[in-house]
This record gives structure tokens, C-alpha cells and sequence, in this order.
């Protein structure tokens, strides 16, 4: 415990020299917070020893669930609800998860809400330093896709993730684009993408829309999304009636909501 | 057994205990895929299949898998994709420093020496694919490297690899090395029997490998460049 | 490792036009170590009634006999030749009875109706699950290859002689790509009025 602790000093110690530079930095790790150490007893179960000697967290707590997004004729919607769970209780009614991060990006997120907050504050300190430079130029959507990407990879490498599924979608030179990326840092682009159960459930829906029409406009798309999230919610357990969906066209960038999802359970008697 | 401290030996509590659940954590997926590689006498084709999947869920259908690194050089991965979106951002990286610092590109007998080591340096924490690369060595000849995930290196003619890989590889002995047959003239492989013998093999292979499917992305490599073309595989 | 994949082998049965073909390795091995290159997998069990038992060599043989002594008991009974699908039905009720402590292999049947001589192919999982295809079936240990190989080869209705290089070819192609199956191989063409076993010659490594 003595040799732990000496270990423990000396790596703060070093960090110290690192300055200020890193204090944002998603790629090291909280070596020596306080928190993931002795003082702060969490249940053995959820943490596993690394090659530190420090215990670092291994489960997610307040959970998100589905982002789904679908891109149309000359943008992208992307929706999710607002409900923060924890475990099976529907703890948190307003944890909004669909950011805007410039005039061409918006993110929508799923998984552990602090890792998302934690790292929105990144995305957001990001985009302030790139405006104070003032040059005209700002992060494009692919970009921060493979930022994001990196960053994912990085952490799940040091077997400490980011417990996040992501969607950024944005304008790439005027064209649509839509880019997800989940814990261990496996990215892909696609016109359709639904993460969690949104993957099983949301996704058939949306790609046959897609397919029966391929230049959809942007309400045809809304409207789809919102049947989308409507039958989530009728059979995701971790699902909430009130969502977001953001929109990103040549109009500009719009964050609806949060909105409240229509149901009918006259019918639920019936079942089971 | 600190977890049973409260109950005596042999009597559990008929209810789920607070804090005994644990998320498993493993920094590897496998996201299927299958490449395969012929060499000819004067080309080299290289195919992968273009379904990105985990389990039983499809994350998209036109996923390119096949990373040109140079003029004459082209890397066909599968397994667990955010190793290879690492390797070979690292591997194209390396090749740009090669070209800066040489003014030339490096040959693609030097890429797979390259690509062995780069592998063999994460031995111990491997990076989960499987990589064929294909490509013209000095004399122009065709020429296919295949690897395991932690840097064996092997030389040769055909290999296929990934999800459907045991189910393409014997096929290519039979069909391209002339494997178990009697009284053939082992004449070079024309480019265009190449081509049909690596399509017809991929239509076999998505009909029983479900990580395999949606389409191919083949490139063909000649002295004159790289040829890309895509073929589509069923969809189920 | 499974104990399916203790000793190792492979089989495959196909159909073809009025024939059908059943071939298998001859290897009998204890894991990596090859012991004789002569062993049976396949049985007579009808005039034009064969049977495949790939997987672990102890059960191959029990699996055979029990179910040699239940066809003669039917074919006493009833007096006349079984049909390869209530043949079939036998083995998977045979198996059934040992859903929690199965016989560990995965049998593979093939024959002519005894009857219409119409081809018959079926193959079942340890516990019995029936499959008929109307191409082909494969079992052991490298049936992964022996798919590949048979999804290219095989077409419909192919004469016996054909039929016989097509079986020969997939068979001896993916066994060796299998470190457990091989040395020797040995197929059985069954048509209406005749039975022919032919011994392949393939790589002894």
C-alpha cells in the first residue's frame, strides 16, 4: 500500500511538469484523481485493477439510450430521447444529448451521460480556441468524426473507455454526412445509422425508407425518424416519451424540442 | 467471497444482490469481413468483401476494406475494425515519410517487412486482423503477403482470409495451385480467369458465412496502376 | 478443444442424377498424433443404405452399433428394407434419448429409396436435429472447408463418374486444409444395380 502510494505521488508529481497544456487532454488518464483511488470506496465489482495499480471505472451509471439518424436530400436528422437511466430506474427526465458544436456539426450521444458531458466540455473548448483564432476556418464534420474517433480508440486502449456511442452529423463542402463511433473506437459512415437497440428496431425501418426513396426531403425524413423513435419507445424499457431531434441543412442547424412522442396503449392489454 | 460475508455457508439470498453486477469490458470486436488475393505474372488482384457487422447486426453494407499505400501496393483487412482504421492510418503515415524522406515509394515487399514488424511491436496487446497485402514486387511480378495478427509474415501466390477464409482458401489450392489434380499444364493464370475464379468464390462463400456479403470491392494492380471495381454478393 | 474434434475426421455425402455418393477420411487419431490410416467412418447398413459417423471415434462406433442392432429388429418386424428417412428418424430418436449426455457425433446418411431409388441425403447434429438438403451434406472437423469447397463444385444432376470427381475433389481439397482430417480417403458411389468404393491416394502430412 506504501510502495502504491509512493508510486502514486510520483506520477502526480510528473504530471505536474506536463503543465496546462494537457489539462483538457482526453488521452491521459486520471492517474491520480482522487476519486478512482482508496479514499472513495466503490464496489469492487465494477472496478478492475490496471497496469498502474489504480482502479479505473468500468461500468457506465446514468445510461442513455438509442441515437438514431438518417441522412435526406441535402442534410442529416439525427433524434434522441432525454431519458437518463440509472440502471432500470428512470432517473433523469431532461438529460438533452444532441449538441450543436459549429455552424456544420451537431452530435447526438448514447451510453454513460457523464463520459458525454465530460467530453462535450472538450468539444467545447475545441471550438472556442478554433474562434479566438478568427482564420475563417472551422472544424468540419468529418474531422471531429476521426477526432472522435481517435480519442475513443485511445481510451479503450488504455482498457479505460468512454462508455458513448456517437453520431455526428454536419456538412462536408455543402454534401450531407453522417458518421458514428462507439467505445472501441469502430467508426463507420452510412445514410442510415442506430445505435443500442435502435440498431435492431430503428434501422429496418429507416433503411426501407431509404430504399422505397432514396432523395428524401427533410420533412419525409422527420417524419420517419419520429415513427422511428415512436416504436422505440414502445419497446425499448430504457426509452422516454420526450426526445430532441436536430436537424442540419443548408438552413442552417435547428434543435427541436424536447418534443413529446405520441402513443396509444389501448391496445397493450392484449399482449402477453 | 468477501461478496457472501453476510450469509453462512451454503445459504444464498433468494433475491439479487445490491452491487454484484459487473460490465464486461473487452477492447476487441469482431466485425467479420473476408478479403482474398491472387498473383499473376504480371498483376495482382485483391478483393474484400464490403459488410461491416457485429453478431447479428449489419452496420453498413458498402465498407470499403481494401487501403491503397502506394502505386503498386494495396492492404485487404478484416477483424476487428478499429484496429484496422489504427493500423493502417499508421501504415499510410509511415509510407508518406518513407516517400518525403527517400524520394521514391517504398516497394511492397518492404511494405510487408514493414507491416510484419508493425504488428510484432504490439505483441502483446495485438491488434485483432487479419491482412493480406498484395501488390508488384522489383521485377514487376505479382505478389500476395499474408500475416497473422501478431506479424507472422508469408509469401505467396493466393490467400484468402477473414470470416470466410477456411471456406475460400481450399478452393484456391484446387482451383489456382492445381492442388490434388492429375495432368494440368501449369500454365500462368490469365488476369481474366483470376478475376472469375475470385468472384465465383466470394458468391460461394456469402451464401454460408453470414459475416460475409452486401458486395466486393476488387482492386487490380498492373505496372500501369491500380484498377478498383466492385461486385455485388447477396444481401441477406 | 471440443470433444468432437478429438480424433478428428471428415465426410460428405452428395446427390447426383439416380446415384448418390458418401466419402469420408480414413484417419483415426488422438488430437495432433495420427494412429492408423484404416478406420471406418462409414457403414453399409442396406444394399443402397450407407452411414457417415464423423466425431469422436469411441461413440462412431457405438453410435453403429446400436443402431445396426434397432434397423435389424425393424427389419425383422416389418419384413422388408427401411427407407434412408425412417432411417433417418431412427438416428435422431437414437440420439434424442441422450440430449443431456449426447453421443458426440454428428451422423450423415445417404442412400436410395429402396423403392423409387430416388436419391436421399440427410445429416443431424449430436442430439439429433434432422437437415435433408437436396445438394449436399458435410461433417467432421472441417466442414467450413468442405462448404467452400462444395458451394463452387457441385451442380444438379451429375452422372456417377462425375459425381465421384466432384465428391473426391471437394473432400481431399479440404482435408488438407484441416490439421486432423485426411490420410486416405475412401468414397462409395451407390446407384440403383451397383455399389462402387473407390480408395483415394492423397498427401500423408
Amino acid at each position: 500500500m506504501i510502495a502504491q502510494n509512493t508510486l502514486k505521488a510520483q506520477v502526480s508529481q510528473n504530471m505536474a511538469f506536463l503543465g496546462e497544456a494537457n489539462r483538457y487532454s482526453p488521452f491521459l488518464a486520471a492517474q491520480n484523481d482522487s476519486f478512482h483511488s482508496a479514499s472513495y470506496d466503490l464496489s469492487a465489482n465494477t472496478l478492475v485493477p490496471d497496469i498502474y495499480g489504480s482502479q479505473r471505472s468500468q461500468a457506465p451509471l446514468t445510461t442513455a439510450t438509442s441515437v438514431v439518424g438518417l441522412q435526406f436530400k441535402d442534410g442529416v436528422v439525427i433524434a434522441a430521447d432525454v431519458l437518463g437511466s440509472y440502471g432500470s430506474l428512470a432517473r433523469f427526465r431532461n438529460c438533452q444529448r444532441i449538441m450543436k458544436v459549429n455552424d456544420n456539426i451537431i452530435l447526438g450521444a448514447g451510453g454513460d451521460y457523464a463520459d458525454f458531458q465530460y467530453l462535450k466540455n472538450i468539444i467545447e473548448q475545441k471550438i472556442l480556441e478554433e474562434e479566438c483564432l478568427d482564420d475563417g476556418f472551422s472544424l468540419k464534420p468529418k474531422s471531429l468524426h476521426c477526432w472522435l474517433t481517435r480519442v475513443m480508440y485511445n481510451r479503450r486502449s488504455k482498457f479505460d473507455p468512454f462508455w458513448n456511442n456517437f453520431i455526428i452529423a454536419g456538412l462536408e463542402y455543402g454534401q450531407p454526412f453522417m458518421g458514428t463511433v462507439d467505445k472501441l473506437g469502430t467508426a463507420y459512415i452510412d445514410p442510415v445509422i442506430a445505435t443500442g437497440y435502435g440498431a435492431y428496431m430503428a434501422t429496418p425501418l429507416l433503411r426501407k425508407a431509404l430504399e422505397s426513396k432514396p432523395d428524401l426531403n427533410k420533412e419525409e425524413a422527420i417524419d420517419i425518424l419520429t415513427k422511428a423513435m415512436q416504436v422505440l419507445f414502445y419497446r425499448d424499457a430504457r426509452s422516454f416519451p420526450k426526445y430532441q431531434i436536430g436537424i442540419i441543412s443548408k438552413e442552417g442547424i435547428e434543435i427541436r424540442g424536447p418534443l413529446t412522442l405520441e402513443s396509444n396503449w389501448e391496445l397493450a392489454h392484449m399482449i402477453g | 467471497m468477501a461478496l457472501l460475508g453476510g450469509y453462512s455457508a451454503g445459504s444464498f439470498p433468494d433475491y439479487e444482490v445490491q452491487g454484484a453486477k459487473k460490465v464486461h469490458f473487452s477492447p476487441y470486436a469482431d466485425n467479420g469481413g473476408s478479403v482474398m488475393a491472387i498473383a499473376g505474372e504480371d498483376y495482382a488482384i485483391i478483393a474484400a468483401d464490403s459488410r461491416l457487422s457485429t453478431g447479428f447486426s449489419i452496420f453498413t453494407r458498402e465498407q470499403q476494406k481494401l487501403f491503397p499505400l502506394s502505386n503498386t501496393t494495396v492492404l485487404g483487412c478484416s477483424g476487428c475494425w478499429c484496429d484496422t482504421l489504427t493500423l493502417t492510418r499508421i501504415l499510410q503515415a509511415r509510407m508518406q515519410m518513407y516517400k518525403h524522406e527517400h524520394h521514391k515509394e517504398l516497394t511492397t515487399p518492404a511494405t510487408a517487412q514493414m507491416l510484419s514488424t508493425m504488428l510484432y511491436y504490439k505483441r502483446f496487446f495485438p491488434y485483432y486482423i487479419s491482412n493480406i497485402l498484395a501488390g508488384l514486387d522489383e521485377n514487376g511480378k505479382g505478389c500476395v503477403y499474408s500475416y497473422d495478427p501478431i506479424g507472422h509474415c508469408e509469401r505467396s501466390n493466393f490467400r484468402a482470409g477473414g470470416s470466410a477464409g477456411a471456406l475460400l482458401q481450399p478452393l484456391l489450392d484446387n482451383q489456382i495451385g492445381y492442388q490434388n489434380q492429375e495432368g494440368v499444364d501449369k500454365t500462368p493464370l490469365p488476369q481474366d480467369r483470376a478475376l472469375a475464379i475470385l468472384k465465383d468464390v466470394f458468391i460461394s462463400a456469402a451464401e454460408r458465412d453470414i459475416y460475409t456479403g452486401d458486395g466486393i470491392f476488387i482492386n487490380i494492380i498492373t505496372k500501369d496502376g491500380i484498377k478498383a471495381d466492385k461486385f455485388d454478393l447477396r444481401k441477406d | 478443444m471440443s470433444i468432437l474434434a478429438y480424433n478428428g475426421g471428415a465426410i460428405i455425402a452428395m446427390k447426383g442424377k439416380n446415384c448418390v455418393a458418401i466419402a469420408a477420411d480414413r484417419r483415426f487419431g488422438v488430437q495432433a498424433q495420427t494412429i492408423s490410416c484404416d478406420f471406418d467412418k462409414i457403414f453399409e447398413m442396406g444394399p443402397h443404405l450407407y452411414l457417415g459417423l464423423p466425431g469422436l471415434a469411441t461413440d462412431t462406433i457405438t453410435v453403429m452399433e446400436r443402431l445396426r442392432f434397432r434397423l435389424n429388429l425393424y427389419e425383422l418386424k416389418e419384413d422388408r428394407k427401411i427407407h434412408p428417412k425412417t432411417f433417418s428418424s431412427m438416428i435422431s430418436n437414437l440420439l434424442y434419448e441422450k440430449r443431456f449426455g449426447p453421443y458426440f457425433v454428428e451422423p450423415i446418411v445417404a442412400g436410395l429409396d429402396p423403392v423409387t431409388f430416388e436419391p436421399f441425403v440427410c445429416n443431424m447434429d449430436l442430439i439429433g436435429c434432422p437437415n435433408e438438403p437436396e445438394d449436399f451434406v458435410v461433417g467432421g472437423t472441417c466442414t467450413e472447408q468442405l462448404y467452400g469447397m462444395c458451394e463452387v463444385l457441385y451442380e444438379p444432376n451429375l452422372e456417377p463418374d462425375d459425381l465421384f470427381e466432384t465428391v473426391s475433389q471437394a473432400l481431399v481439397n479440404a482435408c488438407d486444409r484441416d490439421a486432423i482430417s485426411g490420410w486416405g480417403a475412401i468414397v462409395y458411389i451407390i446407384e440403383k444395380d451397383k455399389v462402387t468404393i473407390r480408395h483415394l491416394k492423397t498427401r500423408m502430412d
